[in-house]
């Protein structure tokens, strides 16, 4: 017991002295004992305003990216097109307050969306490109809307369809037999296509028809009742109740089953799968089974009365007025609130719309990204975190492997003296001869292109370990040659300690700090080289990422200029990491040898 | 002196053979045969058995055929006579491709320069002189931060700034294209061109030359005979300009000798960013291209550059200080 309370006594003690507190004042002789050197160097650091805040700066970068990274795994092959640019903020789901309470219709666009309120006003939220926000005449009343990647159409209580957004790739090349139809049922936005439904069964669509590329059998039209389409393919829903894919292939997308056709009430498709609903209420699934997309919940099974499909999950309405959703869930998407009232549903990319009966809007998903996406569509804040654990990791790994043959060569070197520092040193010079930068990359483009994406990695580590350490050894080396003369280690020799334990446990404390200094500068110096060298592109290279490789696709003057999210936020971490560093490494230094400072 | 010049000399020489044996090991390491290069691929479909006296022929004319020790000798032996072979990618003696860059990058690197010591000296002293006054400490922080920022990160910056947001620089190239201005109106243009990469490349310098004149000029202040000198009672701005800025010039004269010979260096990221065409650049599209002939040749350049650089300083070192004797 008493132990255990000894033991805790001298650990509060380590601690205190660790962060340099005063120890309790006993009496005036204790108070008047000399302070052990490593105490006075925490207690010049702790002093030193400029250097304390290097280190609280650096442990929040140091924090935020080992421990986010391991929250928030990165899937470094994850690319989403309909993603691409978006600038950073969530207000994807900032529904127009005019809206929220009085919704009649709501569409999902890729970045934002579109809704028409009980009154027949438009309104969008989200990201909006310059050319959606030249919204279409408010004077007339909208009674449906859709929103597409980057276009949006509407139709009028007149029965006209308006189109704005995108009006490129002949997305604003209404077709004639449109402009004249007076029974128009559905619009749908889809991935650079329109398309319309009409009371009388007939589908029409135009739009950029490379995207995708589908055909309506003649027979089917007149039969049509819905369509529903996603990047790839669209599915129709005739009026005899049956599902129909308009274009020819043998995807898993094909592989309608036979057993539903005649009794489908609702379809709805997304990305990787397409789903329908049967007179019973029960639903169906084919495609491709990821993010779980077959495993539709008990709560919609056998009680859905209506479906919606976003990029990869689904939505349904069940009988009883509630919503249910699955699959992917990496932005909630597939978390639904618990509605008891709900009336019908949308769904679209990464969100899901619920409105009640009383028109109240509710909405949940992808609300945007933190620091917003890069021309692959990936989130630059989970790629900010995995990349500055890696280029964290790569450059103390490089330090580690530095100091430790900066250490040994520069110790044996120093103490040995004679024919082993002669030639250890000229080894060092011929190192440091070697054009650093020039070399790194010679190497990383000749022998990195055989290596898989762990090797490459693992060599640059090497390559910037094995390059930066003749200075290290070389201040050792100075170090250790004025240690060896001094009497304490001519004391030990005396006493007949092995040179080992001389060199290790007697030289080697007393030169430590240098090395520590020298350590913590050379990681900032490493860090900056690794950046340098992915930056370039001769790295660590796609789609791993580092802070160094983010910004080597921002390097054009349109990056630069129009999606500056996408160079600020990892120069500012790669600026902020360094800068911390080096004032640690400043403070240290001043710490350990006040008299640096008086320079 | 002249025996040690002699003996560094020699051992220059070991270390220049020393990284060429390294350096051409690593570039046979490549993978891929460069004879294919040479070779009509079409040839290989219809005629397989000319194809394949061609690619003979094409490895013999690269005196691939022979053993390794004997391609190194003869490569040392041409790269010695001045002969540095033939750039696959610009279809031109090595010689002759990196006559430009070197032009481009030597006045970027030197107009640099200038600018680094006109700014760093005057700042250094100051700060050194009210050492940790506000200034003085203001200095300091600034250029940790000077020298710890990346050089793409300020080059960014001052690209959104200057050449974007402020459209006063142009952002890449050396020349306006389409231009056919002579004489003045040329250089004018030149350096209209130069004006964002010599202003990054300058910033990124300062941080780190403005703490060396600092020390410097402080070990100046504190010698025996500034406190001469004001004991004489001379005026404050003879002492500091006249007694220690002298002093304080020694070890400033040194690292500009070791700068004046990384002039011919130059920056990769910097050129490559700004598109300037200078050695820092055909390095890159050499390695890009995988052009071997052009890269090693670079490479060797940079190691003798390196290594005089090395021995300039030491000598400007003996020639600034007459204390220090070489060995």
């Amino acid at each position: 017991m008493s132990e255990k309370k000894k033991r805790t006594g001298s650990f509060t003690l380590t601690l205190r002295r660790l962060f340099g507190m005063k120890e309790k004042e006993t009496d005036i002789l204790k108070e008047e004992q000399m302070q052990s050197p490593f105490r006075t160097i925490v207690r010049n650091y702790v002093e030193n305003k400029v250097a304390m805040f290097g280190l609280i700066v650096f442990i929040l970068i140091f924090a935020t990216v080992f421990i986010g990274s391991a929250i928030w795994p990165l899937d470094v092959n994850y690319q989403d097109l309909t993603q691409q640019n978006v600038s950073p903020g969530f207000n994807m789901m900032s529904i127009p307050s005019g809206l929220k309470n009085n919704a009649q219709d709501v569409s999902v666009g890729s970045i934002f969306a579109v809704g028409v309120d009980r009154d027949g006003k438009l309104y969008q939220w989200g990201k909006l490109t310059d050319k959606l926000k030249k919204m279409p005449d408010d004077s007339q009343t909208y009674v449906q809307v859709s929103a597409g990647l980057d276009h949006a159409i509407a139709l009028t209580s007149e029965g006209k369809v308006v189109t704005w957004g995108n009006d490129r790739l002949g997305l604003a090349n209404i077709p004639f037999e449109v402009k004249d139809a007076t029974d128009i049922k559905q619009i749908l936005a889809g991935y650079q296509m329109s398309f319309v439904v009409t009371e009388s069964g007939n589908l029409y669509y135009w739009g950029n028809e490379n995207a995708l590329t589908i055909s309506v059998d003649p027979e089917l039209q007149g039969n049509i009742d819905k369509v529903v389409v996603n990047l790839t393919t669209a599915f129709v829903l005739t009026k005899d109740q049956r599902v129909v894919m308009l274009s020819n292939s043998t995807t898993p997308f094909a592989n309608i089953p036979e057993e539903i056709q005649g009794n489908v009430i609702d379809i709805a498709a997304n990305d990787r799968a397409v789903a329908a609903v049967t007179e019973d209420g029960q639903v169906h699934v084919w495609g491709t089974n990821d993010y779980g997309l077959f495993d539709v919940p008990e709560a919609a099974q056998g009680t859905t009365a209506a479906l919606a499909g976003g990029r990869f999950h689904f939505t349904a309405l069940t009988t009883d007025n509630t919503v249910v959703s699955w699959g992917n869930d990496i932005y909630g998407q597939a978390s639904a609130p618990h509605l008891t009232d709900a009336a019908s549903i949308e769904a679209g990319y990464f969100q899901s719309y619920a409105i009640d009966a009383d028109g109240h809007l509710t909405g949940w998903g992808l609300k945007g990204y933190l620091f917003g996406t890069d021309h692959y569509g990936r989130d630059v804040a989970m790629r900010m975190l995995a990349g500055g654990r890696m280029t964290m990791t790569i450059g103390a790994i490089a330090v580690i492997i530095s100091t430790i043959i900066g250490v040994i060569v520069g110790g044996i070197s120093g103490y040995y003296g004679g024919w082993v520092d002669n030639l250890l040193m000229r080894f060092a010079e011929i190192v440091m001869s070697l054009p650093f930068l020039p070399l790194a990359i010679v190497l990383s483009a000749i022998v990195g292109n055989r290596l898989s994406e762990l090797g490459r990695i693992s060599m640059i580590m090497v390559i910037l370990g094995l390059l930066s350490w003749p200075s290290l050894a070389r201040l050792i080396r100075a170090q250790v040659l004025s240690a060896r003369e001094q009497e304490y280690v001519t004391a030990a020799k005396a006493m007949g300690i092995r040179e080992f334990t001389l060199i290790f446990r007697h030289i080697l404390p007393n030169v430590i700090t240098v090395v520590i200094v020298n350590t913590t500068l050379a990681f900032a110096s490493c860090l900056l080289t690794e950046s340098s060298l992915s930056f370039i592109g001769f790295g660590v290279i796609e789609p791993s990422p580092t802070w160094g490789n983010m910004l080597n696709s921002a390097q054009s003057s349109d990056v630069i200029a129009n999606y500056w999210w996408r160079w600020v936020f990892p120069s500012i971490a790669l600026s902020l990491a360094v800068i911390s560093i080096n004032l640690i490494g400043d403070g240290m230094r001043d710490a350990i040898d006040p008299k640096s400072n008086e320079r | 002196m002249a025996k040690y010049l002699i003996k560094r000399f020699l051992y220059m020489i070991f270390v220049f053979f020393i990284v060429s044996i390294l350096m051409f090991a690593i570039t046979k390491a490549v993978p891929g045969d460069p004879a294919l290069k040479m070779v009509n691929p079409n040839l290989a479909s219809t005629d397989p058995a000319r194809y394949q006296i061609a690619l003979e022929e094409a490895r013999e004319s690269l005196g691939l055929d022979q053993p390794l020790p004997i391609q190194y000798i003869k490569w040392m032996g041409n790269t010695l006579t001045g002969n540095f072979g033939f750039s696959i990618q610009y279809k031109k003696p090595v010689i002759d491709v990196v006559g430009t860059p070197m032009l481009n990058t030597v006045a970027l690197n030197l107009f640099s320069l200038i600018l680094v010591f006109a700014i760093t000296i005057p700042l250094g002293i100051i700060s050194a002189v009210k050492k940790r006054s506000v200034f003085d400490q203001a200095v300091q922080v600034g250029s940790i931060i000077g020298y710890s920022l990346p050089v793409f990160v300020t080059a960014f910056v001052f690209i959104f700034l200057f050449a974007l947001k402020l459209p006063i620089f142009p952002i890449s190239g050396t020349a306006t294209p389409g231009s056919d201005y002579t004489g003045l109106a040329k250089f004018g243009d030149y350096m209209y061109h130069m004006a964002l990469p010599l202003i990054v490349s300058t910033f990124c310098s300062l941080g780190g030359i403005l703490r060396y004149v600092r020390a410097a000029m402080i070990d100046a202040l504190r010698e025996d005979y500034i406190r001469t000198a004001r004991a004489k009672g001379l005026r404050e701005k003879v002492v500091i300009y006249s007694h220690a800025f002298r002093n304080a010039l020694i070890p400033i004269v040194t690292i500009i000798t070791s700068w004046f010979v990384s002039i011919f260096g130059g920056s990769v990221v910097i050129e490559s960013i700004f598109l300037w065409n200078g050695l820092g650049n055909t390095l890159l599209s050499a390695l890009r291209n995988l052009d071997s002939a052009l890269y090693m040749a670079m490479m060797m350049f940079y190691v003798v550059i390196t290594l005089l650089g090395n021995l300039l300083m030491d000598i400007a070192y003996c020639i600034a200080d007459p204390r220090v004797k070489l060995q």
